[in-house]
């Protein structure tokens, strides 16, 4: 367990170095969040209430996660060092939980940036239930990280075409991001109110696609 | 963990036979240095009748090989011949769709390539397994010195740093080991490539074109070094598109035209004029 463990540090590590040598995917990601916050509120106009700011936020978590996945497995395959990864003699299944790491690590930077520009542009307090709203952000994402990191191993693969993750990805972790969607709205208007069936059935989701995610994973990816 | 420094000279020596007698041969040895002479050792690869096809195109057709521990084999053939392919079979990076494949001793199935690895055998195999591919396999963002570093930690080397610092010096990367590889020449890149290779100092050696983008001298330096790894035992299975280099370095040739072997000899027994004829006949 300790060795799995280590070696998922290193991986993820390595993918966060070089994240921070060149700051191009968490720009990037930030900058997209930032415009889907900015350009839906803008066309929101005086809809800024209600539904609105809890529906914005999640598609811009949701788009800049998709850049993320796309991002950090595109930096496997430039040069070939997925290849090398996949001569090395590590489990496939712990190279997918370390990319679907270093993938919840930016998505958590970039959700925190989109975050604050949201509580600006649309004015809606997290104060009330501050720990509650980062709980459900956190399982949404594991459970859409877990999909999308899977979905760009398949989709960067030499059979399909790039442009397909966010075709694959969005829908599967619809039922999940819907779900997410109408917590966070609790949130934003009664201040709180989740329940433990709530947080359950987003951690049963999150089991589910990890699992998935780790069991197919080796089956998808391809040097 | 072997250390250049410890390579044993010329002429190659083979160590105590690990494998089954049946994977034992008789070799004829030909390539850099021991010409002439004759050694009984174990087999490192032993390939039967591979076949492997993609879609409806056939690019590999009953190949059947056997590569001595310590012995180098270089493998020539037009482009699309099938020797990528073959040599990425070795690396168990495909799986071979018919044929028996027994790397290092170890008996490779069908599905081998998509088996989960963790503590099977696959993963001691790989292990104990080098490659060299048409992409270097590295980080450009990362310093030369940090992908060594990561891959020894990936491999379980002992000191990562101390072999790092090792493989730097070998491969003349002393003095940019700590810029990022992106910042490298094409040639640097190759040599960074060929010690991300050899970073776990590995049994089998599988080099795809090796020499291509390296300078006359660097050239140089890396046939020595293959030498060097011959020298401590080691195997080495290279695809070249230079036969004068090939029958150098290797002690066995094979030819492999339109995915079957065409060619398959001692290089002491070929000369240049021939293995070009074979290769040109594509």
């Amino acid at each position: 367990m300790m060795r799995v463990l280590r070696q998922i540090a290193l991986l993820a590590g390595k993918d966060l170095r070089i994240e921070a040598g060149s700051g191009r995917t968490l720009g990037l990601v930030v900058v997209l969040g930032l415009l889907v916050v900015v350009v839906l509120g803008l066309g929101l106009g005086a809809e800024r209430r209600g539904a609105a700011p809890a529906a914005v936020l999640w598609v811009a978590y949701l788009f800049s996660g998709v850049l993320c996945f796309e991002k950090t497995m595109a930096a496997e395959r430039t040069d070939g060092a997925l290849t090398a990864l996949l001569l090395a003699p590590v489990d496939r299944g712990v190279i997918y939980l370390a990319k679907l790491t270093s993938n919840l690590v930016l998505m958590a930077g970039a959700a925190g940036v989109i975050t604050i520009a949201g509580v600006v542009f649309f004015s809606f307090d997290l104060s009330a239930a501050p720990l509650e709203f980062a709980a459900i952000t956190l399982l949404g994402m594991i459970g859409f990280a877990a999909t999308g990191t899977l979905m760009a191993a398949a989709t960067g693969s030499s059979r399909l075409e790039g442009g397909l993750l966010a075709l694959m990805a969005l829908p599967l972790a619809l039922p999940l991001v819907m779900l997410c969607a109408q917590l966070t709205l609790r949130v934003f208007r009664d201040g709180g109110a989740c329940g433990a069936a709530d947080y359950a059935t987003l951690a049963a989701f999150d089991a589910v696609f990890l699992t998935v995610g780790w069991l197919l994973f080796e089956w998808v990816i391809e040097p | 963990m072997s250390d250049k420094g410890d390579i044993p000279p010329f002429p190659p020596t083979c160590g105590a036979a690990e494998h089954a007698a049946s994977d034992t041969r008789e070799v004829a040895s030909g390539g850099l240095e021991g010409e002439g002479k004759r050694w009984d050792v174990p087999l490192t690869v032993r390939a039967e009748r591979l076949g492997r096809r993609f879609e409806d195109r056939v690019v590999l057709e009953d190949v059947s090989l056997e590569v001595p521990r310590g012995s180098c084999m270089a493998i020539l053939g037009a482009n699309g011949a099938g020797k990528t392919t073959l040599l990425r079979i070795l690396a168990t990076l495909l799986a071979p769709d018919c044929g028996q494949l027994r790397l290092l001793g170890t008996e490779i199935g069908p599905s081998a390539a998509r088996r989960s690895n963790g503590a099977s055998l696959l993963a001691e195999l790989r292990r104990r397994i080098g490659y060299i591919g048409h992409e270097p396999m590295v980080y450009r963002e990362l310093s030369a010195r940090a992908n060594l570093e990561f891959f020894g930690k990936l491999y379980g080397v002992p000191d990562p740093p101390a072999r790092a610092q090792h493989l730097l010096e070998m491969m003349g990367l002393r003095g940019r080991a700590d810029e990022p590889a992106r910042f490298f020449s094409r040639g640097m890149v190759q040599r960074l490539a060929i010690a991300r290779a050899l970073v776990h100092d590995p049994d089998l050696l599988l080099a795809d074109e090796p020499f291509s983008a390296l300078d006359a001298a660097a050239a140089m330096a890396t046939e020595v070094l293959m030498g060097h790894l011959l020298a401590a035992g080691k195997t080495i299975v290279m695809v070249s598109h230079d036969a004068a280099q090939s029958l150098r370095i290797a002690h066995n040739v094979v030819v492999l035209r339109r995915g079957r072997i065409v060619m398959s000899s001692p290089t002491s027994a070929v000369d240049e004029r021939a293995v070009l004829a074979e290769v040109r006949e594509a």
